[in-house]
């Protein structure tokens, strides 16, 4: 005998059915994503994952089903805690599901199984990915699979205070013919070197102030390197290459810049916030900084007429075995092992709505970074943007990337450190490259290429 | 029942009744005294020999960003091919490990059967694909997924797609085994030497190797770095934690007591003051349109960023900042010591018309040897693996003109920009600075004389 009657007893049957009917329809997510080298001008590193979550959302709506996905993001100002951070939280099992960060942490990152191939949930030859810039998607692959998807890429700047030129009795033609020269190697970096001394010999610029330098590690400096001729890998055998000869002329040519007194000799340490400041006011004769700085000089260091005030080209050749150049530093969506195989299908999904040209725009005009495919330079809000027009013609196809490569952060470590050394003067030049090469390849054993 | 409280005091009984065998009897370790000593016992293992064991163990592994904490697993990748093609592997065999060749046939069928696939897309696939084979995957998924009943999800097609396949590159394997199995399907005509040599390679994980201390035997650096510690340790010891400290200890020893309290605690400042909080503080002193800087405009010095604009003021600075705490260590541990100087060795000397500085130098110093001494030794130890306060005011420049050895054990090891962290080299570096600790540890205990220190007083109280 039960208590229940047949009707009530069909009923509670019915109504715990569309109990677990109900739940199981409703999907709950919480993606977590953690962005670096983000400060208030890329707050869309993050966001663009959060306004894609909402698409998401409403298309499940339309098809039906609920989906609920509650987007976490951290954004990390800096670079070493913020990889700092992701090793460690990802070896102890708490890392996000989603990471923004630079493409050669791929290398590592992939061979110690952090991060999975983004290719194993998303199709690359679907819109929007498949409207991506095609030397991006190589910028985010490594031993043939793609592990992230590009969010912006850049160009990095040699910018020369026009009033500056002027005092200096540089000419209205010879000032706009600036960036044509420099492409062409006619004017080099030593060519600078003596604009900017006369600067400051004549009274223009402040002594110390001709040449500001980035202050800190970055892959800026990889362009003097190449300024001289150097080579960061070997395009046949993908090897990592220590050019000694043109790390000699790099380093020489800061040592150089050094004892001109151009700039100081302990200049790499200085803080951001100093070098914006100069940078915006045209303290500096003339500096090297990235696209995107352009976003924080006239956003936050009150820099008013900078078509007026700034030339920009590419980084100038060194010496007739060098190049004019720049580089392109694309940050890209990783994927974390950390998610379960449900959670990376809807972040890779939210990456991949993220790169729509709409919302991507919104992170490339607000942070000064440039678009990742035709159809992004078309949306109003970029194609309206001067700098960024102005930047993707003139520096973007003269750039390279510095190469995915598990060892780099070896050879780049040791090369960053013997540019202090011998721009300090703790060591000479030559010792400084001998430093470097027998660190390389003391590490590297056969896997470096010297010459 | 007798309580435990009593055991003592049987055992104090039976020492005094069996005098000449004392010595024997202490050694008897009480169970008790086991007890209350555990958890420091405890504490000891957990925060001192573990550590310092695993960075034994660590420091002998070539353990990297890139071959991850745990255990490595097992996949070969084009990066490996390349590298082994310098060790001796040829092209065709590169060929044949890295072949792909996706065929649809009955074996595949089950397969993706097997692996869960849907059965009309199982069905369309067998229907419309059987007899096809492909080179590569991704044209093989492209053509999966043009079949009307292809699933939505990316993942449930590539996963289809390796069920027909046979490659065996870029596959995570958890045991040599699993690999090993997959490669002698794909490339079953590898001799067995070249197989063991890919399977080796195919490695993620770290191995064990002394390479780490030939590094820093050989490299340049290595040099610096000492001379660097050397500097800063023997600097900060000399000129503040024992110079200043005993200054300041035998200054504020002459003073009114209430004076000596006031100032006794602002020298305490920087030690309880937060690290974080501590650094900003001397970046607002030091740094451009800092105080010292304005300070130096006015009165016609060079004015600029004291903390990084010069070698020789960076050293000032980051000696300074180190030293401030480690003064009131010393001011701590000497006035006390002062105190314990009988006062009537002072009012005598006075009475023979001895001057203050002659107090110091006959009385006061003499007695303050052992003091000196510890002060000494611990703070070299705390200063060798000090890195804290560095790492945020100089960050070790300009340059690397002020980087100690324990700061770049922490940066190579935990925290650099291209993010390429070196844990097993950093445990190597970390594990010199134990050694070089122990050594000196012994040496000043030596110096000490600890075994008269802890021996029985001759008189008996």
């Amino acid at each position: 005998m039960t208590i229940l009657d047949k009707p009530v007893r069909l009923g509670l049957g019915a109504a715990l059915l569309s109990c677990c009917a109900v739940s199981a329809l409703a999907q709950d997510y919480t993606i977590t994503v953690w962005s670096g080298g983000t400060g208030d001008d890329s707050n869309y590193r993050y966001d663009a994952i959060g306004m894609a979550a909402e698409i998401l959302e409403r298309e499940a709506e339309i098809r039906g089903e609920e989906l609920n996905i509650t987007v976490e993001s951290q954004a990390w100002s800096g670079w070493d805690d913020f990889k700092q951070a992701f090793t460690l939280a990802a070896e102890a099992g708490n890392a996000p599901d989603i990471l923004v960060s630079g493409h050669e942490d791929i290398g590592p990152w992939s061979e110690a199984g952090l991060i999975v191939p983004i290719e194993d949930y998303t199709f690359f030859d679907v819109w929007p990915l498949s409207s991506i810039y095609p030397n991006l998607i190589d910028v985010a692959s490594y031993n043939g699979q793609i592990w992230g998807v590009p969010q912006d890429a850049e160009a990095r700047v040699m910018y020369w205070s026009i009033p500056a030129l002027e005092a200096i009795g540089w000419s209205a033609e010879e000032i706009e013919s600036l960036p044509a020269r420099v492409e062409s190697g006619e004017f080099t970096l030593y060519d600078m070197l003596d604009a900017v001394k006369q600067m400051q010999d004549e009274g223009v610029i402040e002594a110390g102030m001709g040449f500001g330098p980035r202050v800190s590690n970055g892959p800026d400096y990889w362009q003097f390197y190449q300024s001289f001729g150097g080579e960061m890998a070997d395009p046949e055998t993908g090897k990592l290459v220590v050019d000694t000869e043109a790390l000699t002329g790099m380093y020489q040519f800061f040592t150089d810049a050094a004892e001109m007194g151009v700039v100081s000799d302990t200049h790499l340490g200085t803080e951001w916030d100093s070098w914006h400041q100069n940078a915006a006011s045209g303290n500096y004769g003339v500096w090297h900084g990235g696209t995107w700085h352009y976003a924080q000089w006239t956003n936050q260091f009150g820099l008013e007429d900078f078509f007026g005030t700034v030339q920009y080209t590419l980084i100038p050749a060194g010496d007739e075995n060098g190049r004019a150049n720049s580089i392109t530093h694309p940050l890209v969506y990783l994927l974390t092992s950390a998610a379960s195989e449900d959670e990376a299908m809807i972040a890779a999904e939210l990456i991949a709505i993220a790169s729509e040209p709409r919302i991507n725009a919104l992170h490339a005009v607000k942070s000064a970074h440039l678009g990742i495919s035709e159809a992004e330079t078309l949306v109003p809000i970029y194609a309206d943007d001067r700098w960024l027009s102005a930047a993707s013609e003139r520096l973007a196809p003269h750039t390279n990337a510095i190469p995915n490569n598990s060892d780099f952060g070896t050879y780049w470590t040791a090369m960053f450190d013997g540019l202090e050394a011998s721009w300090t003067g703790v060591t000479s030049v030559e010792d400084a490259v001998s430093e470097v090469e027998a660190n390389v390849t003391q590490a590297l054993g056969d896997d470096v290429i010297v010459r | 029942m007798m309580s435990s409280f009593a055991k003592p005091m049987t055992d104090g009984t039976a020492r005094a009744t069996r005098r000449p065998t004392r010595r024997k009897a202490r050694g008897h370790v009480s169970g008790l005294g086991l007890l209350m000593m555990a958890p420091a016992l405890i504490m000891l293992l957990a925060f001192f020999f573990t550590p310092v064991a695993l960075t034994g163990v660590f420091a002998f592994t070539d353990l990297s960003t890139s071959t991850g904490i745990g255990r490595g697993t097992f996949v070969i990748t084009p990066t490996d091919l390349r590298q082994l093609r310098d060790r001796g592997l040829t092209e065709d065999e590169a060929l044949a490990i890295s072949a792909a060749t996706y065929s649809v046939d009955d074996a595949g069928l089950a397969a993706a059967r097997a692996a869960g696939a849907d059965a009309a897309f199982v069905d369309q696939i067998a229907e419309r694909l059987t007899g096809e084979s492909y080179e590569d995957q991704r044209d093989f998924e492209r053509v999966l997924r043009d079949l009307p009943a292809a699933p939505r999800s990316p993942r449930a097609i590539k996963s289809a797609a390796e069920a027909f396949g046979q490659s065996v590159l870029n596959r995570r394997h958890e045991t040599r085994d699993a690999l090993a199995a997959q490669l002698d399907a794909t490339a079953p005509d590898l001799s067995d030497a070249v197989r063991d040599m890919v399977l080796d390679a195919s490695y993620t994980g770290a191995v064990f190797t002394t390479e780490n201390f030939t590094r820093l035997a050989t490299q340049p650096e290595t040099g610096r770095l000492i001379a660097n510690t050397a500097l800063y340790v023997g600097a900060t010891l000399s000129v503040f934690n024992v110079g200043l400290g005993l200054f300041l200890a035998i200054v504020l020893f002459y003073m009114p007591k209430p004076v000596t309290g006031f100032f006794s605690t602002v020298w305490l400042l920087p030690r309880i003051t937060p690290v974080v909080l501590y650094t900003i503080m001397w970046k607002w002193f030091t740094w451009e349109d800092g105080f010292l800087p304005i300070l130096a405009e006015q009165v016609g010095l060079p004015s600029f960023n004291y903390m990084k604009g010069s070698v020789v003021t960076a050293w000032m600075t980051m000696i300074s900042v180190n030293g401030f705490i480690g003064a009131s260590f010393g001011l701590i541990l000497f006035s006390g010591a002062l105190r314990a100087i009988p006062v009537q060795q002072l009012w005598a000397s006075e009475v023979d018309g001895a001057t203050r500085l002659q107090q110091v130098r006959r009385i006061i110093l003499p007695q303050m040897r052992w003091p000196i001494l510890f002060v000494t030794a611990y703070q070299t130890l705390s200063l060798l693996s000090s890195y804290e306060q560095i790492w945020l005011t100089t960050n070790g420049g300009p340059g690397k003109t002020t980087t100690v050895w324990a700061l770049e054990a922490f940066k190579t090891a935990l925290s650099n920009y291209s993010g390429n962290l070196e844990y097993g080299m950093g445990a190597a570096m970390a594990l010199i600075l134990v050694v070089v600790g122990l050594a000196l540890s012994i040496i000043y205990l030596m110096i000490f004389k600890f075994g008269e220190l802890v021996s029985r007083p001759k008189i008996e109280f």
